[in-house]
């Protein structure tokens, strides 16, 4: 809706303060975080003992698909800038990861921050001339971005990509001469990856940028009054979310081995544009719940043969109309919610 | 109507009366991983409705090691990402082999898993080359590769059609593309005809009048077509407006029912196609009985050449488990290799090294002038 | 020049349907600001209408040609506004208040939903719309190839979206969607219902949809269940072109955008097709960030 009345008094709060819960419930809510965080963890430790090696490999792509959902997140939870073309980046660090492994045998450790840089650079040029555009129409700029990489992926320029049938990572991840490809190894690795990222993603929340970035999201002129430079802050945007995509491309090269361009389609794009929405635009917690829901609801529904998108497409409206700032929205949102209800 | 269902419901009770002594036995999970939604649902439908076909005339003969053959069905929905959870569901849930999967793309991150689970896998339309040559051991496929029906196409351009320009499109799927390449690498040896225009199309469009005014003005007397049969039948009905009357010649996905359906009959008269014998024109009682029950149970034959080599899949996984009595992986990968040799809906199976059929007789084929195909003759 | 005048031809006819399209798209943006991503499917299921109609009806026999057609096109349209209605009550107005990129993966949800449902209802095959509704009437004028069918698309569209401008610009009702496209809560103290408005938003923009599909269907003979997707992305790269939330800007932007791609694919390469249309979308959104006709109504962020 045209309207944006909640976000305007969000904006507002911000500027105040939010209002301190009393001391007492803070204590106690306080102590249930690192609780349940503690839980989740020794949790997701053990799972892989807990569970069949397919529910361990839909862990590991929810874990990828967590790594970029973060990474957009970055971009339009944090900033707002509107991004359905990120499996762009996405590509750009799994295919340099497979070409490069291949043409110059580089290890994929080293190739994770490679890919990661490769895609933040094509994420500085590609978004440099396009970032003043507002709302929808950078939305139609980022999925035309990622419709041409695709095309040109699948022509196979100078024969790097392979065309269609697209290229074949013979490596693997190795850790004091253990391969990681089993799926239990795979999936402390990519868990451990999106441990680190939440860890370092949690701080650049707190930090300036972060408090820049969120507010330039809740209104541009405002921002640009204070006196915050509302280019460079989305543009930064842009190139960590890109770099961070790029590695997570490394990570998702190692899993399948064979990198497509069937995997960049623009339904893929969507799919990540819905986890950030889904789990609450913003919220860290949030698309690590909406990864889980676009990446784990479809394998529950495995059973329902060819009723199973069916389902989910319903879902995904249901989620929305039950939960509209999302599954785990972020904090503020929470406060500022909460604070809306008393007198 | 009415009767229809009748019968087939007490053909249904009547199979089941028989299967009852079986179904006491524990039965053998196989497993289908196919497209069942997303953009190619009509394959993976197709390929689930021939392995049921074999499934029940299996059973109906009392299984195989006395056991009931029980398909799992795995929707990869032509997306590597899903292909892969796929296989390895498979490999959790302890199916014993698998047919699948349809696109040379989706297939090969799940032939990598299933290569490290030691389970054997049939692909039954993945005919890329580069799938049979990673040294895998438990990757076969029932359906031909895409060098083959090349080398028969410059075969028939040569010798057959004797034209000198020839014209080759695909639409950049795995399977087109290599085709077309093949096609392309195979006349190039063969230097007689000149290969006057290649370009690709996209897979759902539905507008090919600019690339083909462009092909006009190359006049090619020979136009082959490489990708599936939607489109095929557009570009051959858009050729004809454009008032282009090269020969239309279509691999062995382009052309079908449907096709002469969508280009109209008078469009699609006189087109050509190269393709393995069609089941209709093999000497195999069984290639006729199964197509028989086809057209019985859905009302119509398959409107792709793959949906068969499903089922063959799945006759070569029941033969191979019959006659070596085990359900290991590996025993099962290495009769298939060096032992098996039956006669499928396909005609007769056999499997090299790499895991490639054997054989591969190409016809071609014209569609008469009420739509059907008959045996090219020139 | 023959080549580009057949080209052209071409584009227009492919440009109608996007541009039909389109308007679903700018009009419901323009009064919602939403991107409803299940118009798309609402245009795949008014081709699906259309051929059920076809070919389970007499109609042609009864009727004049003409006139049977009328009556499909008619069908498809009423059942398609019905469903978009539909949509509209069960998955976008619980979210009106919600920030609007909510609204944005329930649309994805409803696409995703009423493709299968497709997939499911007429089977996951290609269906052959029966090439009898229309005569294969063909002329060729100095060398230029143009179908009857190509002229019918382009009459009907131009029809369907004088009559629609007509009502926009110089109706009550048209003044009074325009109000509750600048502000809601301005034209509701107008008197506007606006909750009305939506609904006729919802009304107008899948029947002109429908009527696409129905005219796609009969062109080119051949439907599926997963075209809503790819189309719905090029009407709504169309709208953008044109300017999104501008009635004009979305018939300028199809007919464009169709005129673009026949072209590219005629003097560059079908296979990078595509990208040529997109590159060039990014390109004049550089030079005009708000599409050609800019937009009328001021963005609220």
């Amino acid at each position: 809706m045209a309207r944006t009345a909640p976000r305007e008094r969000l904006a507002q709060e911000e500027t105040v303060g939010v209002r301190p819960p009393r001391p007492s419930t803070a204590r106690a809510r306080g102590l249930i975080g690192p609780a349940l965080t503690l839980g989740a963890v020794v949790l997701g430790v053990a799972a892989p003992w807990l569970v069949s090696d397919y529910w361990v490999d839909v862990a590991v792509f929810w874990g990828i698909y967590a790594l970029l959902g973060l990474s957009l997140n970055l971009i339009v939870g944090e900033v707002g800038l509107f991004n359905m073309g990120h499996t762009a980046f996405f590509a750009i660090g799994a295919y340099a990861t497979v070409i490069l492994n291949q043409a110059w045998g580089l290890s994929l450790w080293l190739l994770i921050p490679v890919a990661g840089f490769l895609a933040a650079a094509a994420g500085y040029g590609l978004s440099r001339p396009i970032i003043h555009l507002r709302g929808d129409y950078l939305l139609i700029a980022t999925i035309g971005l990622n419709e041409i990489l695709r095309v040109a992926l699948l022509n196979n320029p100078r024969g790097l990509t392979g065309g269609p049938n697209g290229v074949i990572l013979l490596d693997q991840f190795r850790l004091f001469g253990y391969g990681l490809d089993r799926p239990e190894r795979f999936y402390y690795l990519v868990w451990g990856a999106v441990g680190l990222v939440v860890w370092g993603l949690l701080r650049l929340q707190r930090s300036r940028i972060g408090r820049a970035w969120n507010c330039v999201r809740e209104d541009e002129v405002a921002a640009e009054a204070m006196g915050i430079d509302v280019r460079q802050a989305k543009l930064l945007a842009f190139v960590l979310g890109a770099g961070l995509a790029g590695a997570a491309g490394t990570l998702f090269a190692a899993k399948m081995v064979v990198v497509s361009p069937d995997s960049f389609t623009f339904m893929e794009a969507v799919i990540l544009f819905a986890i950030v929405i889904l789990g609450g635009m913003g919220s860290i917690p949030g698309v690590l719940v909406g990864s889980a829901a676009m990446m784990v609801l479809p394998e529950l529904l495995r059973n329902f043969a060819q009723y199973r998108m069916l389902f989910f497409g319903a879902a995904m409206v249901v989620m929305m109309i039950f939960r509209p700032q999302g599954l785990w929205p972020s904090r503020r949102w929470k406060a500022q919610l909460a604070g809306e209800r008393e007198p | 109507m009415r009767l229809r269902i009748a019968a087939s419901l007490a053909g249904l009770l009547v199979l089941t009366l028989l299967a009852v002594p079986v179904l006491a036995q524990e039965p053998l999970r196989i497993g289908l991983q196919a497209p069942i939604t997303g953009p190619w649902a009509y394959e993976g439908e197709m390929a689930r409705n021939s392995v049921e076909i074999v499934r029940d005339q299996i059973n109906a003969r009392g299984g195989v090691l006395g056991r009931p053959i029980e398909i799992v069905l795995g929707d990869d929905q032509g997306n590597p990402r899903q292909s892969a959870l796929v296989a390895q569901r498979m490999v959790s849930e302890g199916v014993v082999a698998v047919v699948g999967t349809y696109g040379s793309s989706i297939n090969e991150p799940a032939s990598t898993i299933y290569e490290r689970a030691g389970v054997v896998n049939i692909g039954y339309g993945s005919t890329a080359v580069q799938l049979t040559q990673h040294g895998w051991q438990y990757f076969f496929r029932t359906c031909f590769r895409d060098d083959r029906q090349g080398a028969f196409f410059a075969q028939l351009v040569n010798e057959t059609l004797q034209a000198a320009r020839v014209a080759i499109l695909h639409d950049n799927t795995t399977f087109a593309r290599g085709l077309a390449e093949a096609a392309r690498a195979s006349l190039q040896e063969a230097g007689q005809a000149e290969i006057v225009f290649y370009d690709a199309v996209t897979p759902g469009e539905r507008d090919f009048s600019p690339i083909l005014s462009r092909m006009r003005a190359r006049s090619p007397e020979v136009v082959y077509y490489t990708g599936y049969y939607p489109e095929a039948a557009l570009i051959a009905r858009q050729m004809r407006d454009l008032g282009i009357d090269a020969v239309f010649v279509g691999g062995n996905a382009a052309i079908n029912d449907e096709f002469v359906e969508i280009a109209g009959r008078e469009v699609a008269a006189g087109s050509l196609m190269t393709q393995e014998p069609l089941p209709t024109d093999l000497p195999y009682p069984q290639s006729k009985a199964f197509l028989d029950e086809y057209v019985k149970r859905h009302g119509q034959p398959p409107s792709s050449p793959w949906p068969v080599y499903a089922a063959d899949a799945l006759n070569v996984l029941a033969a191979a488990i019959e006659a070596t009595g085990s359900t290991d992986g590996k025993v099962l990968a290495g009769y298939i290799h060096d032992t098996l040799q039956i006669d499928g809906v396909t005609g007769p199976i056999s499997f090299d090294a790499a895991g490639d059929r054997e054989g591969a007789i190409y016809l071609a084929y014209e569609v008469a002038s009420d739509g059907s195909l008959v045996p090219y003759e020139r | 020049m023959t080549l580009f005048v057949e080209q052209l031809a071409n584009g227009l006819t492919v440009g109608a349907v996007y541009a039909l399209v389109a308007l679903g798209y700018t009009m419901v943006y323009g009064v919602m600001k939403l991107i409803n991503f299940a118009h798309g499917e609402l245009f795949m299921l008014g081709a699906y209408l259309g051929f059920t109609v076809l070919v389970s009806t007499a109609l042609g026999g009864a009727l004049p040609a003409g006139a049977a057609l009328l009556v499909i096109i008619l069908l498809a349209m009423g059942g398609v506004a019905l469903l978009g209605l539909t949509v509209e009550r069960v998955a976008y107005r619980p979210l009106q208040r919600a920030n609007r990129l909510t609204a944005v993966v329930s649309a994805l949800g409803v696409s995703i939903f009423l493709q299968n449902s497709a997939m499911l209802l007429w089977g996951p095959r290609y269906r052959a719309y029966p090439g009898w509704a229309v005569p294969d009437v063909r002329w060729s004028v100095a060398g230029v190839h143009v179908g009857l069918m190509q002229v019918l698309i382009l009459a009907v569209a131009l029809v369907l979206m004088l009559g629609l401008y007509y009502v926009i610009q110089r109706t009550f009702l048209g003044a009074a969607i325009r109000a509750t496209a600048i502000d809601h809560d301005t034209a509701r103290l107008m008197g506007i219902n606006v909750d009305r408005i939506i609904q006729l938003i919802f009304v107008i923009g899948p029947a002109l949809g429908a009527a696409a599909g129905v005219l796609l269907g009969l062109y080119y003979r051949q439907i599926h269940f997963t075209m809503g997707w790819s189309y719905g992305l090029k009407a709504f790269t169309a709208a953008i072109m044109g300017g999104i939330g501008n009635i004009p800007g979305a018939m300028v932007g199809g007919l464009l955008l169709g005129t673009l791609e026949m072209l590219g694919a005629g003097y560059l390469s079908a296979a990078w097709k595509d990208a040529f249309v997109f590159a060039i979308l990014i390109l004049l959104l550089i030079v005009r960030p708000t599409g050609l006709l800019g937009e009328r109504v001021a963005e609220k962020v």
